[in-house]
Formats: C-alpha cells, structure tokens, sequence
C-alpha cells in the first residue's frame, strides 16, 4: 500500500522524482571520486558544484525556451547552430568594432529573437513542418557563422562581456538574492492558499504546506551558502535562475502561457475558440531565439571568445533535457522547472564522468541509455504505456 | 441451459476500487439480436472489452460460457478464434491501405511468405457480395469510401473471421439514414441466417426495429433483460435513466425579434476536389431569441455551411454575412467570436476539447484576456467564473483542474457549451451538439439552449437527429447536396415531410 501512496505521490510530484535521481547520481559520484587520503570527495566540493552550474546555465536557457516550443507541438533543432551564429556576432561586434556592451547585447537579442520569429513565420503561416524549417536553419545558421568568422576564434573579449560568462556575485549580494526569493515564495503559497480556501478548494493541511517551504527554503539556503563558500553566485546561474522564474511565470501565470498549452492540446480546438494559434507558435519560436541568443552572448563570455563551433549540438542537449524533465512529445505537457533539473542530470553526468576520467565515447554511450530509460520510466510512472 | 451461444453471468470488474461492473448478465441466443441499452458511462463499453478479452479472463470477475463451454480468453485473437467480433463505435481502419488490405489485417493470405493480392481480392469482392454490395474495389484505399461504406467493410472483415457473433458498438452515429437502412436489414438477414449479435446504440428506434430482447444497463449494474415485444422505447429509456422522461425536449416560451445575422449567397468548394461545391448559394437569416433548426444528410453540407459562418472553413468559400445589417468580414473563427458568433463544433474529440488542460481552463479559453491585467491571468477571479459556469451546468467533475478527457462525453459537452457561452455571442451555432451524449445531459442541454433563446441569443442547430431539430427549433432549414431544400416554420412539422425534402431530387435521380 505504501508503494502505491508513494507511487502516487511521484507521479503527481515530478519534480521530486528528478531531484531524487539526482541527489541518487551526486551520491554516486561523491561515492566514486572520494579519495581515502585527503578524506574529500572531488565531486562534492563547492568548487565543483559552481562550476557544474555554470555548465549547465548555457543548456538550461535553452531548455527553458526549447520546453515551450515542445509543449505546442512543434520542435527546434537549429538552436546549437544559432547560438553559435549570435554568439560568433557578439565577440565580432565586441572585438573587431568595439562596440558598447550594452549595444552588443542588445543587438544579439534582437536578431535573436528576429531569426526565431522567422523560423516561427515559415512553421505557422506556411505551414512548413518545424521539424524541417529548423533542420535547414542548422545548417543555414552554422554555414553562416563559419562565413563571418571566416573559421578562425576571435578573441579577447572585453572584460564586460566576460563578466557575463565568469563573472560571480559578492556574497552579500547572494544571500540579499535568497531572502528576497524566499519572501517572493512564502507570500506567493500564502495568496495562493488563501484564495483556493475562499473557493472552497482542496488545500494541503498546513504542515504540509509548511514542510514544502521549509523544504524549498532549506534548498535554497544550502544553494547560497555553498556557492558562497566558493566564490558567489556565478552570473550565468543567476541568469539561468532568472530566466526560469520568467518563464515559469509565463508558464502557469499568463494568458499567452495557457495558449500554448493549449495549442499543444489541441491545436484545432484552440482555434476554433477564437485564438490566434498561429501568433502564438511563431511567439514561441521567437522566445527560443531570445534564449538562444542569451546562451550565445553567455558561451561567447565564457569562452572570452567566439569560436565557429560554439553550441555544437546544443540543441539535443537541450531538448533530451526537456524529455528527462516529463516533457510530453506529444505536446500540451512539460515544465520549465523539470527541464532545468533534466539540464542538471545531464550536466552531473557530464561532470561526474569527466571527473572520473571516462572515455567521451562512453560518456556519450551513457547519456543516452539514461535519457532513454528516463523517458521509459516517466511512461511507465504517468501510465499512459498501452499494450 | 446450453440452447445459449453465449452466457456472461454474473460479471463484475472494478478500476482502482471503482467497480465498473457490477453482477451484470447476458445471454444471447443463436441467430438472436440482443439490444444493449444504458446512459454513457453505464458500462456497456466495459462489458464489450471484457467479452472480446480485451481485459483478460481472470482481470474481472464472474464466467463466460461460449457454446456450453467455459471461455477464458486471455486475448483477443482467442475470441476471434472463438467467433466473437466487435465493431467499434470509431472505425478501425488503416485508411491508405487497401480495401482487401483492411479486411484482411492480421489474417493476411501468403505464400512463402509473401502476400497473394489476387486471393484477397477476389475473397475480399466474395465477401463484399455476400452483404450484397457491389460497388466497392477492394483493390481502393479505403478513404475513397465513405463511413457506411467502411462500415460495410468492417463486417465483411468480421464475416471472414467466420464471426458467429458480432458485436455492433454505435453502429450507426456516423451513417447517414440510407446507409443505416441498409445496415439493419443486412443485420435481420444474419438473424435470419443464424449469426447472433450484440447490438449497442442510442438510437433506440433502431434497437426497437431489430432487437429480440433488450437488457439495460445503468451505472454498471442490471437493470433488466425483457423481449422486445413487452418494451416500447419510453419503457427502455425509463430503465436506461431511472425515472420516467415524460418529455424529452423541455420546449419554453420564448420571443422572437428582428434579423441579427443574415448570410447571403454561401458557396463552398470540396477541400480535395476543387471542382465540387459542397455547398451551394445558400442564403439564410435568423432572428434575435429563435432556435433555426438546419436538417439534412450527413454529407449534405451542413457543416461546411456553418463552419463559414464561423470564419472556419479551410477552403475556397464566398458569400456574404451581415450581423445587425452591417456586412461583416468574417475570415478567421477570432473575427467571429469578437464579432459576437460563436460554434460548438461536430466533432468534440477532435476539435472541441483540449484533452489533457483541466475543465476549468477549457471553459475559459475563449475569454481568458477577460481575467488578465497585462498579460498575466487573475486566477482567483478565473476559478470564480468556471465554479459559478461549473454549477450552473451541472458539470459533474471532481475538481475543476482534472483533464477534461476523463469526463463523460455529456459533462465534455456541457464544457465545450460553456467555452463558447462565455463569450456572450448573440448568435450560437451548434453543430450536433447531442451527439454521444445520455439521455440525462441531453435534457439539459436543450434547456440550456432555450434558455439562451430567451436571453435573446439566435440558435443555429445542425442535427442528424430529426425527432432532436423538431422537438427543438422555431424553424427548419432542410440542406440537401449543397442546396436549401426547404425553409418550414416548426408547425405541426413531420419527420417525413424534413426528410423529403432532405432527400428531394436526390431520390427522384436514383
């Protein structure tokens, strides 16, 4: 009976099913990399725990976009080569003309998310299937920034632009971060549980609703206090967070949100209840150019310089992130949150392995039968597998 | 005992503690016509699946006697061995794959391996002769045919099954009324050729013409099996909902203003060929407060016609619309919802409802920038509005948040009402709004749309079900090929005179 209950509650908690896993995986490496003489384990420093999360920053703003353009129906494979494009174009605009931080950044946003919208316009108003649209952009986007680079790294970057990419926040700033956080959080569950009463809605019992906050109050608590014992919050993470709390808001808050659930639903129905569902899947696919311009600008930063294969396969990073984070292929299901924590399966594999010194070939063989059996187990957990 | 072909006694299968079925019986006879009769959600489905072993003996309770002997199917290739075979309420056809191809999936003639087209054709074109139809090439793709001529095709795969029982799950909800003719007196001849079957419908003139004994079921228990003779279709539908239906369609007084819409000239073109015109310079009006009933033949162009209403239809179209006198341009279904005319759709499954998004949120999709403040969506005032639309249509869900895929088809289509409710139109067209949908939610459906017609909103009906349009509307339109057949004030108006003109000239060239 308790398997069941338990069962249960993971199917409905999805998020808590992917965070075990990988507290699961973190256990496993800090198992392996412990080394008896200095009685540390490698992986489980604040040193490295930084540097996982910045890995993993550049694929989870991509994952966090890619989730939305799942969710309607539709898919991008020409994010890795358009990230490479923007991110080629900001170390040109930096290094070569010189121009202001704030004018690189924001030009590489706009023609971001103009690229977007125009794969968006060639899916949803003529009807060309996403699948091909973006294929083709893969390889239009990296022909061109192989061309603009002429095939060579252009660096320095200047040192505003490397801020963004291995920049960390001062402690104090860190910890102002988290408290304003939690206050965002706690005030939220608090109107949120108060209204569902006034509507006489099922509500959790309030210790119930209290653990969940000291729960997530706790996660952040040791977040900050690890990263700071380290160097600070690294600013692609903060951005990455940033960006998840956005998009979660879009999520589950607005009207253009539900309108993309819905066009992943049942794309008919929602237009047939009088919305533009075509608006909407080209909006999508502009907001994954806006990602996939913020990932170029970060890869660029990071690297402190831009390279023609930069984001090479990111987009099947991003997108396996988004399948191990319960995104439905089918459509009209998936969270920003679970893809983020898919990102971070993904990027403790990465690290964990290289750590350890497996061979890339078997990193590789690895990811991919854990993104299958991921994929196999949400199926089997959700029930929806037929005979 | 054994003069049975088939004894289900005392079955019993439960969901995660739900019991679906409770000590239900069935028998049936050879060469007998059994009536299956019950509300959706009643179980009949249930019962069918765990008949064919769809749910394998031993997941349910209770025994099956197949012939005398006790039947423990685990699968369906066993019943089908047996002789049992059921024709699902949704086609199951592969719909490029050949005629021969369908009929013969899974049961394939080969040699060596490989497949002997010109065996399944010629035993395809036998069986297809049995059932005495003549114009189908098995060697086509079965999209070339319509639904009562896939229908056709479906037997005659049961046929080769060498089916001694065929179960028939709303044979006819897709048929036009030619098409069900010849279906129930193909199923008399194979009552009279010996071949027992199960037939499961709504339509209970149908189970009435050739049903010998009928047993209802309600909430998945039995509620009684009687001979058809001692039944009328009152006294099942009294079994099937519990409490006498004195009168099925709850007509109320309403008045009736001036023009609010008035379409001139609709023509529209076949979506795959080009050539045809599914509809043809129709021109209609309605007023303020009435209920226009449009009648007609599946495939007389119905639905296209309202579809262009609604800035729905994908093709080539003209004609012009004009709201309060006032030439609309209606090109897409957002232009018609602002400009106040809203649609309920055919076909629900496929474009009415958003399966796996809440009941809640699917009643508001159409009206969600109403709760929202730069984008961002009141939730409190949002719930609000879907508990008070929630209570007044009697929308039976647990929780509004629950996907709306695991209602019953009644309480979906009291959602996909209340979706296009919301947006207050002044003129509602509904497109089959009854179709596989109880008895229960019916009624309450056509008291929903007479109290619109009160408020003054203009109702526009599109119904297969005659008994349904005359029961409801102020007025008829008959649409028969493409063209306005008919125009008739609802006045002591007869199923026959409707259906004349419906089948009109049509008729007079066959």
């Amino acid at each position: 009976m308790t398997g069941i209950v338990l069962r249960k509650f993971l199917s409905e908690n999805k998020i808590v099913a992917l965070l075990i896993v990988v507290a699961l995986i973190w256990a496993l490496f800090g198992y392996l990399t412990y080394n008896t003489d200095t009685g540390v384990s490698g992986f489980l420093t604040a040193r490295n725990f930084s540097n996982l999360l910045r890995q993993m920053a550049i694929t989870g703003m991509l994952a966090a976009a890619m989730v939305f353009v799942i969710v309607a129906g539709e898919i991008d494979l020409s994010v890795g080569s358009l990230l490479g494009l923007l991110g080629g174009i900001a170390a040109i605009l930096d290094v070569v003309y010189g121009w202001p931080l704030a004018g690189t950044i924001a030009f590489v946003l706009l023609a971001g998310a103009a690229l977007g919208l125009m794969n968006g316009w060639l899916t949803s108003y003529l009807g060309i299937p996403s699948f091909i649209v973006t294929l083709g952009g893969q390889l239009a986007f990296r022909g061109a920034v192989l061309g603009l680079t002429g095939g060579i790294t252009i660096a320095p970057v200047s040192p505003g632009l490397k801020y963004l990419g291995q920049g960390y926040l001062p402690g104090w700033l860190g910890n102002g971060c988290a408290i304003l956080l939690f206050a965002v959080l706690l005030f939220m569950a608090i109107r949120t549980r108060r209204k569902r009463l006034q509507h006489n809605l099922k509500v959790p019992t309030p210790a119930m609703e209290a653990a969940k906050l000291f729960g997530t109050g706790l996660l952040i608590l040791g977040f900050v206090l690890v990263l700071n014992s380290y160097q600070g919050i690294p600013v692609p993470v903060l951005l990455l967070l940033f960006v998840l709390a956005v998009f979660t808001v879009i999520a589950k808050g607005t009207v253009f949100g539900r309108y993309i659930y819905a066009a992943g639903s049942n794309s008919e129905a929602t237009r047939l209840s009088g919305v533009n569902v075509n608006l909407v899947k080209m909006s999508v696919f502009g907001l994954m150019g806006l990602m996939a311009a913020l990932a170029g600008l970060t890869t660029t930063a990071r690297l402190a310089a831009g390279t023609p294969s930069a984001g090479f396969g990111g987009e099947l990073d991003a997108i396996a992130s988004c399948f191990i984070g319960g995104t439905s292929m089918r459509g009209g299901v998936g969270s920003v949150i679970g893809a983020l924590v898919g990102a971070l399966i993904m990027a403790s594999l990465d690290n964990g392995m290289s750590m350890m010194g497996v061979d890339t070939f078997w990193q590789q063989i690895i990811k991919g039968i854990i993104l299958v059996i991921a994929v196999y187990l949400d199926i089997i957990s959700s029930g929806v597998k037929r005979l | 005992m054994s003069d049975f072909l088939l004894e289900m006694k005392n079955i019993s299968k439960s969901f995660s503690g739900v019991k679906a079925l409770d000590g239900i019986h069935l028998q049936v006879r050879p060469g007998e016509c059994v009536g299956l009769c019950g509300e959706n959600g009643a179980g009949k489905s249930t019962l069918m699946k765990v008949l064919s072993a769809v749910y394998p003996h031993g997941t349910w309770e209770g025994k099956i006697f197949w012939e005398g002997r006790e039947l423990k199917a685990t699968s369906i290739r066993e019943t089908e061995k047996a002789g049992i075979a059921i024709i699902h309420q949704e086609l199951m056809m592969v719909p490029h794959l050949s005629v021969a191809e369908n009929i013969f999936l899974g049961n394939e003639i080969s040699t060596h391996g490989f497949l002997d087209y010109d065996a399944m054709n010629a035993r395809a074109q036998e069986l297809l002769a049995k059932l005495n139809v003549h114009d189908i090439n098995p060697a086509l793709p079965v999209l070339n045919y319509s639904g009562g001529k896939q229908q056709l095709i479906e037997i005659a795969k049961a046929l080769n099954k060498n089916a001694k029982l065929l179960i028939l799950d709303e044979p006819t909800s897709a048929l036009t009324s030619s098409e069900i003719r010849t279906l129930l007196d193909l199923i008399k001849r194979f009552k009279a050729e010996g071949t027992a079957c199960v037939y499961i419908s709504h339509k209970l003139d149908e189970v009435a013409e050739i049903a010998d004994t009928v047993t209802v079921i309600r909430d998945g228990t039995h509620i009684g099996t009687q001979p058809m003779e001692e039944l009328t279709t009152a006294s099942i539908v009294t079994m099937m909902v519990g409490r006498e239906m004195k009168n099925l369609y709850p007509k109320e007084d309403h008045a009736i203003g001036e023009v609010i819409l008035e379409a001139r000239n609709i023509t529209c073109w076949d979506v795959t060929n080009p050539d045809r015109k599914v509809v043809d310079n129709v021109s209609l009006t309605i007023r303020k407060g009435e209920i226009l009933g449009i009648a007609g033949l599946v495939g007389a162009g119905r639905t296209e016609l309202v579809s262009t209403l609604f800035g729905a239809y994908p093709t080539a179209h003209q004609g012009t619309i004009h709201l309060d006198g006032r030439e609309m341009s209606i090109r897409t279904p957002r232009d018609a919802v602002r400009a106040g005319i809203c649609m309920v759709p055919e076909d629900r499954k496929k474009s009415g409802i958003l399966p796996i998004i809440g009941v809640g949120h699917n009643m508001t999709v159409s009206v969600l920038s109403r709760f929202a403040r730069f984008g961002l969506i009141d939730e409190h005032e949002e719930l609000a509005q879907i508990q008070t639309e929630i209570l007044r249509l009697k929308i039976k869900t647990a929780d509004p948040m629950l996907p709306i895929a695991s209602l019953s088809g009644g309480n979906q289509q009291k959602a996909v009402l209340s979706k296009m409710m919301l947006p207050e139109p002044r003129v509602l067209i509904l497109d089959e709004p009854t179709r596989g949908v109880d008895v229960g939610a019916k009624y309450e459906i056509y008291k929903l749309i007479f109290a619109l017609a009160k408020t003054g909103v203009a109702v526009l009906m599109v119904s297969s079900e005659l008994p349904e349009v005359l029961g409801i509307s102020d007025r008829v339109l008959v649409i028969g090929e493409g063209q306005l057949r008919g125009d008739f004030v609802n006045d002591n108006l007869t199923q026959e005179q409707v259906l004349a003109a419906a089948i009109g000239h049509a008729a007079q060239v066959a």
